[in-house]
């Protein structure tokens, strides 16, 4: 039997490739997580992220490419030989087991005397103290979930796993939850990577979220840089919606460049960019657009796009959402916060223009 | 097959769904679909069983052979506890012994079944249920082909000269193997059904706090399986325990016989047997009701569902 690994450092996954009989799971990815980061996976189903947990969990192994843990190479090791544990979807409690026994489970595993101690400090952790005596069957999908948790949380891996923790739970409690592991991972400090296909609970909760398609990473940063700055389509419908019109950049104008799409000529600052030339998709989200009944006129050149048809308005209470028909460039949404309660006159089949501020648009690659 | 999985582990009120209020109706409607299982139960088991307690008090009428008046005579008991003592630990040695190998065989099955079989899961499963076609009696008779003495197996180990005696049939082994391989379904069908309903991902739980493949199965394959095991082992025991076939085709005329057989030659060989036999009968659903109480009291896995 190998020996347990007491890797230490960032999680790196060098040119990782799985390949199932007749498709690719993950397609040469690479990454490295900071230690202590919280990191979320976020892609829709299918897009290998289970798969690349399963990876650092050990219960894959990667077709070829290179799982390390600081310098440690992990990659051909089995699952009880790595400082990592994975708090399941299913939560895959021992159903024999009750919950302290549950959580005491690692810590005997690797011999340590207080392993009952240790579980009932953790128990505290996640708030199940009063529990601990009782089998997973007779808990609450919430309390079983926080089990889960406790039972990865207490052998204090070096990395902690999560895949889709929160995926049956209500949505109160999945917004509690979000709150409570956000809590305990400052309070423990590990690293934790989370899988999750609901880009608002990986926005919530992670630090850096990588968006994964087709087995590979299509853009990782900063939930915030992300969000205002998606570098492909995939990332900008993905991540919030957007309102993308292809087009190609016609000519530069200082720091602008000027895109040309449906009959406009649409300026768009270098830095917001993908591509300085050739085909790209601009791109705006839309609440960072405003309706207009009338011709925003010159003053807003550029910035604005239109006539179009208006044809479905829907007063959501916080926000109004419009819908337009611009011939040519498709279906546009507006979103507009209900601040200004005249402007709440637009009919469906009403003529609008739809204007932005320069700085909210981005281009990606078509 | 889940259903018998569940013997000895009812699933408790943990069910986080509250079941709707019963209406009057509602209530009305499960007493009449019990009816007709109720009124089965009366006739084909409830009457026969009084019946047969009534027999083995019956005293035999003394000077007319085969002939008897109702009377309460325990006596009957005693002499034939004193009697067929022997076969009662035969009984229940042999149906231990057949219950043990019989799970030694059917848990790797099971757990191939379960978990490495993929495709020929399907196949396997025809296997194991396939003898059920075919005659009990036929199949034990088989097996009287497969172990005599000029049969493949007697030849091969007297020709290593490994086997006592020189031959298996009319021995203690032939009725042990014949009632592990006629109960052996009865094991391997609820142990497939409680691994089959693992989910894996407890399994690799199990890999991924830091046990081994072994350790995993002994911590938790295998305790997660307890309910089938509970399930297989009193499907095997019960039935083994009241088998006389075996000791009769398989056995031999004195040493190997059962508690069944002694019921069997009650009823049908000797003149005016029926009180002994009934009584026989009476004392061995006692002992075994009052064995698997106790086993399922030591092993039952409640909480477990």
């Amino acid at each position: 039997m190998a020996e347990f690994r007491a890797a230490k450092g960032d999680l790196v996954l060098e040119n990782v490739t799985k390949s199932f009989t007749n498709f690719t799971a993950v397609d040469d990815l690479s990454m490295t997580v900071p230690r202590g980061a919280f990191f979320a996976l976020l892609g829709p189903s299918g897009c290998g992220k289970t798969t690349t947990l399963r990876m650092v969990a050990g219960l894959e192994q990667p077709t070829s490419g290179r799982v390390l843990i600081g310098d440690t190479d992990l990659t051909g090791s089995r699952p009880y030989e790595r400082p990592v544990n994975t708090v399941f979807q299913s939560y895959a409690l021992f159903p024999h087991l009750t919950v302290r026994d549950n959580v005491a489970f690692g810590p005997k595993r690797r011999g340590a005397k207080d392993a009952q101690a240790q579980a009932d400090a953790t128990l505290a952790l996640v708030q199940l103290t009063h529990l601990a005596g009782r089998k997973p069957t007779q808990l609450s999908g919430g309390q079983q979930q926080r089990v889960a948790v406790a039972r990865a949380l207490v052998n204090h891996p070096e990395v902690l796993l999560l895949d889709e923790p929160l995926g049956a739970l209500d949505l109160k409690l999945r917004r509690e939850m979000q709150v409570e592991l956000k809590r305990i991972q400052t309070e423990v400090g590990l690293t934790f990577v989370h899988v999750t296909h609901d880009q608002e609970e990986a926005m919530t909760m992670a630090d850096t979220v990588a968006v994964m398609n087709l087995g590979k990473i299509e853009q990782m940063g900063a939930p915030e840089v992300l969000y205002d700055l998606p570098r492909t389509k995939f990332v900008a419908n993905f991540l919030g919606q957007s309102n993308l019109l292809s087009g190609h950049v016609d000519d530069t104008d200082g720091e602008h460049i000027i895109v040309s799409a449906a009959h406009h000529k649409l300026r768009l600052r270098k830095s917001r960019a993908a591509a300085g030339s050739g085909d790209i998709a601009f791109g705006v989200r839309p609440e960072k657009t405003r309706i207009h009944n009338t011709d925003p006129g010159a003053s807003a050149a550029g910035n604005s796009i239109g006539p179009g048809t208006l044809l479905d308005v829907s007063f959501t209470g916080v926000a109004t959402q419009y819908l337009v028909d611009v011939p040519d460039a498709g279906r546009w949404a507006v979103y507009e916060q209900n601040l200004d309660l005249d402007r709440i006159d637009s009919r469906p089949g009403d003529t609008v223009w739809i204007s932005w501020d320069p700085g909210h648009a981005f281009g990606v690659r078509p | 097959m889940s259903a018998l999985a569940h013997i000895g582990g009812s699933p408790s009120g943990t069910s986080t769904t509250a079941a709707p209020e019963p209406t009057k109706r509602g209530g009305m409607a499960a007493y009449l679909l019990l009816l007709p299982g109720l009124i089965w139960l009366l006739v084909f088991f409830v009457a026969p069983l009084v019946q047969l307690a009534t027999v083995s008090l019956q005293s035999q009428f003394p000077g007319y052979p085969g002939y008897y008046y109702r009377n309460v005579d325990f006596g009957n008991y005693g002499r034939a506890i004193v009697e067929y003592w022997p076969h009662f630990v035969r009984s229940l040695l042999f149906a231990g012994l057949a219950t043990f190998f019989a799970f030694v065989l059917a848990y790797p099955l099971a757990y191939a079944m379960a978990f490495k079989a993929g495709k020929w899961r399907g196949v396997m499963m025809i296997c194991v249920i396939a003898p059920f076609f075919t005659s009990f009696i036929l199949r034990t008779i088989a097996w009287r082909q497969i172990l005599s003495d000029e049969g493949p197996v007697v030849s091969v180990l007297n020709f290593l000269h490994v086997l006592p005696g020189g031959h298996i049939t009319e021995t203690w082994v032939a009725v042990v193997a014949g009632l592990t391989y006629n109960f052996l379904p009865f094991m391997v069908l609820p142990i497939y059904a409680s691994l089959e309903r693992a989910d894996p991902k407890i399994i690799e739980a199990g890999g991924d706090l830091y046990a081994n493949g072994f350790t995993t199965f002994r911590t938790v394959t295998l305790p997660m399986s307890m309910p089938g095991v509970l399930a297989g082992t009193l499907l095997t025991f019960i039935p083994a325990a009241g088998d006389y076939v075996n000791a009769e085709l398989l056995g031999s005329d004195i040493s190997t016989k059962m508690v069944g057989n002694g019921i069997e030659s009650q009823f049908f060989k000797v003149l005016g047997g029926y009180p002994i036999a009934a009584a026989l009968s009476f004392t061995l659903m006692a002992v075994i009701l009052a064995l698997v109480f106790l086993y399922v009291r030591r092993y039952g896995t409640e909480e477990l569902l």
